[in-house]
């Protein structure tokens, strides 16, 4: 099987958000970065469906040069090889998103086939569009799936379950499909340090796509300013269980 | 020349042959498979090393850590040295019996010396018994008795035929040596002299060759057995470290010279261990001092020092055949060893050990087993993924957030609010000190406290010192004691290049494992900077009037941190705070013999299975009478703090640095009162 | 006064809670013009929109809408737009509603905005959008009409008018393609327990529980008040609990009535989860703890002496 998993590097945001001068980044100079939850689980899942079945895994992402070092943790996990749409840095809406993606899978499916699965995290860590893998569909003309919590390869087909109230739906759609899925689909592998050491020498392909006018065109951030809580301290230590249950009478919980 | 010594003679150089021939044999394996052991850099320090053979071995000084095993072992040490030679004479004596060594076999003091050092280690011989069978102390639990038991009963039968030789050749009147000098030789010659000298005669040559023969049975028996220990010793504890012993040593991934699959990343089977790994492990007398020591062992979990290193070297015995037919050559079989853990280690045991060094420190013959701990760690951590899972929360937040909670970078300063301290930006002049916060006191409530109290006294005293903010990352240490060798080294290369850029020549820090990194660990990565501890840059301060604390009489006990007090040696300086604020009430498990908060090996992140250390040492610390426990590190302060609070003890943690900025403010409230000079 | 068009989701006769949110959104941006909403199948909710703002509410009927199909829902919702000559098309900020919208917006080639908090008409039309999970807003133009939005849950109420709407069945049409992504099977749920989103009480543990074993007393809390049992990111992680009972950014979001966080630090990940429960009370060691400044209520104290003495005292004051 050959299996693209697209992922984001955002900035590992740990606490309070600082944004640059201009309100239209967040301040990344004491920040590292990471790719989402989300994520995460796609590339363990290409991984896992490749060790599983054969075939080739390979990462993308468009973004910023260092946007590299996330494609490097893909490829210690076991990904075979990686492309890498560079930006400037700058914000790149859904639309423009996919339709660098859709040419970079159209160059990549020109030279060595269709791939059977492309896998998203449901949302990017940051911006959380929600709407990148159907977008890939309606252009590639292959089903996609949303908030996947578990999936099995079949003969040309792939099983997708999704969480609802009364238990787990399941689609079944023919490969090739997209499919969007939801941390805690699997539990990430922690990554070895001979897989980053041979990571390294893994081929990145790069190419710089021109980014288009923004039709969802993001003007500025604003880090919303929540109000100031003064915690009420009931107490320290079990003594202050009868203040607990106090609270919990007069909140009408028991 | 005996008529038969045609026969005895031919007789005896055959049995040497064979029995030195099998000896031979054993410790050619040993010497091949140590050979075969991966690099471990131990050469320089040639003075230090020498002390140390001299005091360690000769002088025996570790063993009187506890002192009747002292005695009972210093008696058979000696005595087997001053015997040694007894033994080309009893080789010569088997064959003819006239035959000795020249000239020292007829010296009076000689023979005096044999006598008293083999009545020595008959009673070293008797003591031994005494401890193992009579008192059967905790410690050799896991050790391998019987063999223990065989060494000393051939101890006391070398010892005892050689009497029994002496004394029939003083009593058929062919002994060599003038008998006047030797009373119990003596002595025994007068109990066996109403004998008739015919069956004297054969009794003499009949006991001088059973002394051989077993002189030759336990030659061969040391290799096989802990006994070994007798030659190796003088190795193993010559090759100690003599750099910091808080150091460990850093893999290399990325030299050129070394192929990937070549790449050492820890412990994995007995093919990665180092020459000086196979040497501990060789060592080891099965003693238990370690196991005793251990802070782990002694809150019941599985971990026992003594058992990790036995178990190892069992496995080293038991596969070295195969590893070394593997080496012999690119067309033999190839190496498939079992993997350490599970099988000579189990999995939990490998993450119990916090990294105090007790065991390292009362070893008296130079194992060195946190060296072999973390490099099991390495391997499970680096190769397998296998380790506890809570770990990988913290080592996957160092490498996104820089710091072991995963808090934002920016935050680091929020412990200083309203201190007005010196951030350092880059391209800033460098200040004379750099205060090296560390994670704990940026990011826990209590830990800070120390920090801020450190703080407020350097500025009081005028001291020119800045912090880096935002700008520092962890030091690495969680990860390193963890085995994530690789994530410390990012971290590592980091620091020293924040630390580089801004031009850093001096380093305080409130943090023992801060220090112990920065100061013994950095180097290798290319930093170089002179760094204190804060307590003892404060007690310079104090000593040099900079700053005037107010003399206090309550009680305060001092919990002395391994990082400090053992790995690195700081013991004096916080004392002199103590002792300058309070009434010090020194704890037994103190200085090189503390025991641990239970924070370290990176256990400040990892669930404790079993009984609580810190609890332990709140015990201790609480038996004292005193009011408050005095700490001189950010990690001790929250696991005491919290082994007070789960005790319910009503003691007051705080670290050397308040109890000093509340005695300076006492001494500024009395304005007449100045302590003296 | 533009068009309005809302999709409102429904299950088994109930339109859900968010759909309503965006009803209200809907009727704010129609200012006083016609509210229409779309409902899929389920007539018995269909009546009820009015009351919510609905001015007129269109019921697709279709053989092939027995189980869900979001490109089918997709499609009906663009053709019924471009009917409707819709000039702002709201959905809920739900999985569910996000995918539908997308889809739609996907088909129509337009830009979608997701999880919006707040909508400015204008030319263009600006909305203020979460990212992170809430801890951060943008401000965004919209450069394309009709504008395709969902709003994000529990930020805006919805509204009740006491109306009344009439509802228009139709059948949309439908081609192979639009059903090439359904569900064709449906697992039940294992039973008993409250689910974590609709709990109106939620018990969490973090970090600070220690281990699988020690959710015991957390469990114990739980079950006394009814509650669910939740936990943080650190937890899944370690492999104490499953997936199922994250809260965070990236588990589930839930709006109790009470939330009570043991041993929880309050990373932004996890409180972008729980940002929408009325009250909370914090359990923790640290009295700094970045949780502390968004609980209403706080003990300090270790989590494993607190949990059960609260337990002890619930059951002495129920006389238990």
């Amino acid at each position: 099987m050959k299996v693209l998993v697209c992922i984001k590097s955002v900035p590992a945001v740990a606490g309070r958000i600082t944004l640059t001068a201009d309100a239209r980044a967040i301040d990344t100079r004491h920040l590292g970065f990471a790719i989402g939850p989300h994520e995460e689980c796609a590339v363990e899942q290409a991984v896992r469906i490749v060790e599983a079945g054969g075939g080739e895994a390979v990462v993308l992402t468009l973004g910023p040069a260092q946007a590299l070092e996330q494609l490097r943790d893909a490829l210690a996990l076991g990904i075979a090889r990686a492309i890498h749409l560079v930006t400037e840095g700058e914000e790149w809406d859904p639309e423009s998103t996919t339709a660098a993606i859709v040419d970079a899978i159209r160059a990549d499916e020109a030279a060595s086939g269709p791939f059977d699965l492309i896998l998203l995290g449901n949302e990017a860590g940051d911006s959380a569009d929600y709407q990148v893998a159907v977008r890939l569909g309606r252009a590639l003309g292959r089903p996609a799936v949303t908030a996947i919590k578990g999936m099995t390869i079949g003969e040309g087909t792939v099983r997708c379950e999704q969480e609802v109230d009364a238990g787990r739906d399941v689609y079944e759609l023919r490969l090739p499909a997209i499919a969007a899925v939801l941390e805690g689909i699997n539990l990430p592998r922690f990554p070895s340090v001979p897989g980053r050491l041979r990571a390294k020498n893994k081929p990145v392909e790069v190419s710089q796509p021109a980014r288009p006018a923004q039709r969802l065109e993001m003007l500025r951030l604003v880090v919303p300013q929540l109000p100031a809580k003064q915690a009420e301290v009931l107490g320290r230590g079990p003594e202050a269980a009868p203040a607990v249950v106090a609270v919990l009478q007069e909140l009408g919980v028991i | 020349m005996d008529a038969g010594a045609i026969v005895t003679v031919p007789l005896f150089i055959l049995v040497l042959y064979v029995f030195l021939g099998a000896f031979l044999l054993r410790a050619a394996y040993l010497v091949r498979l140590v050979r075969a052991g991966r690099a471990s850099n131990r050469t320089g320090d040639l003075p230090v090393r020498t002390a140390r053979e001299v005091v360690g071995v000769l002088g025996q000084s570790k063993l009187f850590l506890r002192p009747i095993p002292g005695v009972m072992h210093l008696l058979l040490f000696w005595g087997f040295l001053v015997l040694l030679p007894t033994i080309a004479m009893s080789f010569l004596g088997a064959m003819n019996r006239h035959w000795t060594i020249p000239w020292l076999g007829e010296q009076g003091w000689f023979v005096l010396m044999v006598d008293l050092f083999a009545v020595g280690v008959l009673v070293g011989v008797a003591i031994a018994f005494t401890i193992r069978l009579g008192l059967r102390p905790v410690r050799f639990v896991g050790s391998y008795l019987q063999v223990a038991y065989n060494i000393l009963l051939f101890e006391a039968s070398i010892t005892i035929t050689l009497f029994l030789w002496h004394g029939s050749q003083v009593a058929l009147g062919i002994n060599e040596f003038p008998p006047e000098w030797a009373p119990v030789s003596n002595a025994v010659a007068g109990l066996l002299s109403s004998a008739p000298v015919p069956a004297l005669e054969g009794f003499e040559r009949g006991v001088v060759w059973v002394h051989a023969l077993l002189i030759l049975a336990f030659l061969v028996y040391i290799p096989y057995t802990k006994h070994l220990h007798t030659l190796v010793v003088w190795f193993n504890v010559f090759f100690e470290r003599t750099r910091a012993r808080g150091r460990l040593e850093p893999l290399v991934f990325d030299d050129p010279a070394v192929p990937e699959d070549q790449i050492r990343f820890g412990l994995a089977t007995i093919a990665d261990m180092t020459w000086k790994q196979m040497v501990d492990d060789m060592t080891c007398t099965e003693c238990g001092r370690c196991q005793d020591a251990c802070p782990a062992f002694f809150t019941g979990k599985n971990l026992s020092p003594k058992l990790v290193v036995m178990g190892l070297r069992d496995q080293l015995y038991r596969e070295g055949h195969a590893m070394l037919a593997a080496a012999a050559g690119p067309a033999g079989p190839i190496f498939q060893g079992q993997p350490l853990v599970p099988t000579a280690v189990a999995d939990d045991t490998v993450w119990d050990c916090v990294t105090c060094g007790a065991c390292v420190r009362e070893c008296p013959v130079g194992i060195e087993h946190i060296d072999h701990i973390v490099d099991l760690r390495r391997n499970l951590v680096m190769v397998d993924s296998r380790f506890p899972a809570e770990g990988a929360t913290m080592l996957r937040d160092l490498e996104r957030t820089s710091n072991p909670w995963g808090r934002s970078q920016t935050e680091r300063t929020d412990w200083a609010a309203g201190l007005d301290l010196r951030v350092l930006e880059p391209g800033d002049p460098a200040p004379d000190v750099l205060f090296w916060v560390g994670c704990a006191p940026a990011f826990d409530e209590r830990a800070r406290i120390g920090a801020i109290s450190t703080a407020r006294l350097l500025k009081e005293a005028g001291v020119d010192f800045a912090i880096l903010g935002p700008r520092e990352s962890c030091t690495g240490d969680p990860a390193r004691r963890m085995g994530d060798e690789y994530t410390f080294q990012s971290l590592a290369r980091q620091n020293v290049e924040t630390l580089g850029e801004s031009k850093i020549t001096k380093i305080v820090t409130t943090c023992p494992h801060c220090f112990n990194t920065i100061a013994n660990e950095y180097p290798d990565f290319g930093g170089h900077y002179e760094v204190v501890h804060h307590t003892q840059l404060l007690a310079e301060l104090v000593r040099d009037g900079r700053l005037a604390p107010a003399a206090g009489t309550d009680g305060v006990t001092y919990h002395d941190s391994c990082y400090l007090a053992r790995h690195n040696d700081v013991r004096a300086e916080p004392r002199e705070l103590v002792a300058a604020v309070g009434r010090p009430i020194e704890m037994a498990r103190r200085e090189e013999r503390t025991f641990c908060c239970g924070a370290g090996g990176a256990h400040m992140w990892l669930e404790e299975r079993g009984g609580q250390i810190n609890e332990e040492r709140a015990r201790e610390a609480t038996a004292t009478g005193a009011g408050t426990l005095a700490v001189a590190c950010p990690f001790c302060t929250v696991m005491l703090d919290d082994g007070v609070q789960g005790i319910g003890s009503g003691l007051v943690v705080k670290d050397v640095a308040t109890l000093l900025v509340e005695a300076v403010d006492r001494g500024r409230a009395l304005p007449e009162v100045r302590p003296d000079p | 006064m533009a068009t309005t068009l809302v999709l409102v989701t429904t299950s088994a006769g109930v339109a859900d809670e968010v759909a309503l949110q965006a009803l209200a959104l809907g009727r704010r941006l129609a200012a006083g013009g016609p509210v229409h909403a779309l409902v899929i199948a389920d007539e018995a909710a269909a009546t009820g929109l009015g009351a919510w703002g609905a001015t007129e509410v269109h019921l697709a009927r279709h053989a092939e809408l027995g189980s869900p199909a979001p490109d089918a829902v997709a499609r009906i919702l663009h053709d019924l737009a471009l009917r409707l000559e819709a000039g702002i098309v709201v959905g809920p900020g739900t999985e569910a509603g996000n995918t539908i919208l997308a889809r739609a917006a996907a088909r129509a080639n337009l830009p979608f905005a997701a999880n919006c908090v707040d909508v400015t008409i204008g030319d263009p039309l600006t909305v203020t959008r979460l990212r992170w999970g809430g801890s951060l807003l943008e401000e965004a133009a919209i450069h394309a009409g009709p504008a395709m939005l969902t709003v994000a849950p529990h930020v805006i109420a919805a509204t009740p008018t006491g109306g009344v709407a009439a509802v228009a069945p139709f059948t949309p049409e439908l081609d192979e393609a639009d059903l090439a992504v359904r569900v064709v099977d449906r697992i039940a749920a294992a039973a008993g327990g409250v689910t974590l989103a609709e709990a109106k009480v939620v018990v969490s543990g973090g970090r600070g529980v220690g281990s699988a074993d020690g959710f015991g007393p957390i469990e114990e809390l739980a079950a006394l008040l009814g509650a669910a049992v939740g936990c943080s990111r650190a937890v899944t992680i370690s492999g104490w609990r499953s997936h199922t009972a994250q809260v965070g950014q990236t588990g589930t979001k839930i709006a109790p009535n009470l939330y009570i966080a043991c041993g929880i630090s309050g990373a932004t990940q996890h409180m972008a989860g729980a940002k929408g429960a009325k009250k909370l009370l914090a359990v923790n060691k640290d009295a700094e703890a970045p949780i502390m400044s968004a609980a209403d209520y706080a003990v300090i104290g270790d989590l494993h002496q607190v949990v059960p003495a609260i337990s002890a005292e619930i059951r002495r004051v129920r006389g238990a």
